[in-house]
């Protein structure tokens, strides 16, 4: 985990240059075992961040399904844009591409699930359990999963990217659609938001 | 940012007890078959919708829209030639707007040329409207702005209803055979009323500050912004649908009619107002009634329950 910070290694399955070109160049050609790659390959990673984004694991699955169903949809103009054997073909990695839809949608979900819940857009995050979450207090997770839910979802964004998926600073940024300074005030907004929490809830950082 | 706000957003330490609650946020693995089930929806999704194509009209529809464009460029030209003083070097007679104007109307120059005595709304105000939350500074500050250009017209309306009053005064009392003020005497009004303008102008900019503060902080905390968080209504309570009727109504009036209307008043009431206006001159009490968050409230958010004035 990246605990400290620093830029790591990409916890994103990385493909040898010119991979990522070639799957999606039979994307493109419509080969459905491509597709089955790429899931193998990256929806586990793309689960982890929707569910820990959304607290609920069939709204994650949901979304990882609609990120694989885009790249789908897109590949035709992904592979036409990183011709096999060209300069561009090295530079692409789906990995990410999925990532920042993953990361987009659940954005999107969370505040439509928020207006949905409340026409009115409150001050500051509400940390109050909701009943259901009270029901599965025993769990051990419950902590951790009102710490995370507690952050606004930018915010929830940058925390599971980095500490939980260990992502480096600038490829979370990437994936977020930030400039690196943006992502980073982001991320220290977002530590200092989780200490206070934990705080609050008692404990002792 | 204090040495405390850094420690607060500094990377977690693996291993301190923050790390080891987060790291028992446990995740469950993907439903058996869902592999199958996105190539299932893979192979029933309609194929997306493809590029818009570039209509291609008529041969005549590009004849015409080569002449527009010739006619448009050259109005364009001969604008600037004009505007830059090109042709009467050349000595053809350029018409000024006015004149064009009055020749339309039938008003002579003078006439066609006299302005309203109100300033008329921006015009970019019409267009303004935000849609959707606010999130982003950039957003915020699109909004501030767009307030402070209705403040600024509201501004530039009250100094044009002040000017106004000046001068029905220093007509009343002429017409009452009063002596007339001297141009001292009307400077040192003026001076006084400026002031008090000013005055007022650094309460209202300071409690808009503060709240504009604390909005750029939720901002940057990530959290989206309705336009009821920008300018909040007026509070509603039983008296102030007629509170708003009485100042409209009193708005029309002269100084003097309105200090008589105030005697008709029942005597608690009375008594209210102005100890309600004392308070408000010292600057320590709301008003009543109370003018949203953002006082001068911005046409384009359309919220002002109640008058600025």
């Amino acid at each position: 985990m990246n605990a400290s910070g620093q830029p790591s290694t990409s916890a994103l399955p990385v493909a040898p240059p010119g991979d990522d070109a070639a799957l999606a160049a039979r994307l493109a050609a419509r080969d459905p075992e491509a597709l089955r790659e790429v899931i193998a390959h990256h929806a586990a990673v793309l689960h982890r961040t929707a569910f820990r984004m959304t607290g609920d694991a069939h709204e994650a699955e949901d979304i990882v399904q609609e990120a694989c169903l885009r790249l789908w949809d897109q590949a035709p103009k992904i592979a036409a844009r990183h011709p096999l054997g060209r300069q561009p073909a090295a530079a692409l990695r789906l990995g990410a591409w999925l990532q920042r839809v993953v990361t987009n949608l659940a954005i999107d979900r969370l505040r439509r699930a928020r207006r949905l819940a409340d026409g009115d857009v409150p001050d500051h995050a509400d940390e109050a359990p909701l009943a259901d979450r009270l029901l599965e207090a025993g769990e051990r997770d419950d902590t951790a999963r009102a710490l995370i839910a507690a952050l606004p979802e930018r915010q929830r964004a940058a925390i599971v990217l980095t500490y939980y998926e260990e992502l480096s600073n600038a490829e979370a940024a990437e994936a977020m659609e930030l400039n690196i300074k943006a992502f980073e005030s982001l991320l220290h907004r977002a530590r200092a938001a989780l200490r206070q929490a934990w705080t609050a809830q008692g404990g002792a950082s | 940012m204090s040495v405390n706000e850094q420690d607060q957003g500094a990377p977690i330490v693996p291993g301190s007890p923050l790390a080891r609650a987060l790291g028992e946020y446990a995740v469950p693995g993907l439903s058996a078959g869902f592999a199958d089930r996105v190539l299932a929806a893979a192979e029933t999704r309609p194929a997306p919708l493809p590029d818009l194509r570039r209509q291609h009209g008529t041969r005549g529809w590009r004849w015409g829209r080569g002449i527009a464009i010739g006619v448009v460029s050259f109005g364009a030209l001969a604008s600037a030639a004009a505007a830059t003083g090109m042709l009467e070097r050349f000595a053809i007679p350029v018409p000024s707007a006015q004149k064009v104007w009055a020749s339309l109307t039938g008003k002579s120059a003078a006439e066609a040329v006299a302005s309203p005595s109100a300033p008329s709304q921006p015009a970019r105000l019409a267009q303004a409207k935000i849609a959707g939350p606010i999130d982003t500074p950039e957003e915020l500050s699109e909004a501030f702005r767009r307030i402070d250009d209705v403040r600024e017209h509201r501004r530039a309306v009250r100094r044009d209803r002040v000017d106004q009053r000046i001068a029905s005064a220093i007509e009343r009392r002429q017409a009452a055979g009063l002596p007339a003020l001297t141009p001292e005497e009307e400077a040192a009004l003026r001076a006084k009323i400026t002031a008090a303008q000013a005055r007022r102008d650094q309460l209202a900019n300071d409690r808009i500050a503060a709240r504009r503060e604390d909005l750029q902080r939720k901002v940057e905390s990530g959290e989206a912004l309705t336009r009821e968080d920008i300018v909040r209504p007026a509070p509603e309570d039983a008296d102030a649908p007629e509170r708003r009727e009485r100042l409209r109504q009193w708005r029309g009036l002269s100084p003097e009619q309105r200090r008589e209307a105030l005697r008709q008043l029942p005597l608690e009431e009375r008594r209210a107002l102005i100890e309600n206006y004392r308070t408000r001159r010292t600057g320590d009490a709301p008003r009543v009634p109370q003018t949203p968050v953002e006082a001068e409230t911005p046409a384009q958010f359309e919220t002002p329950a109640v008058p600025a004035d």
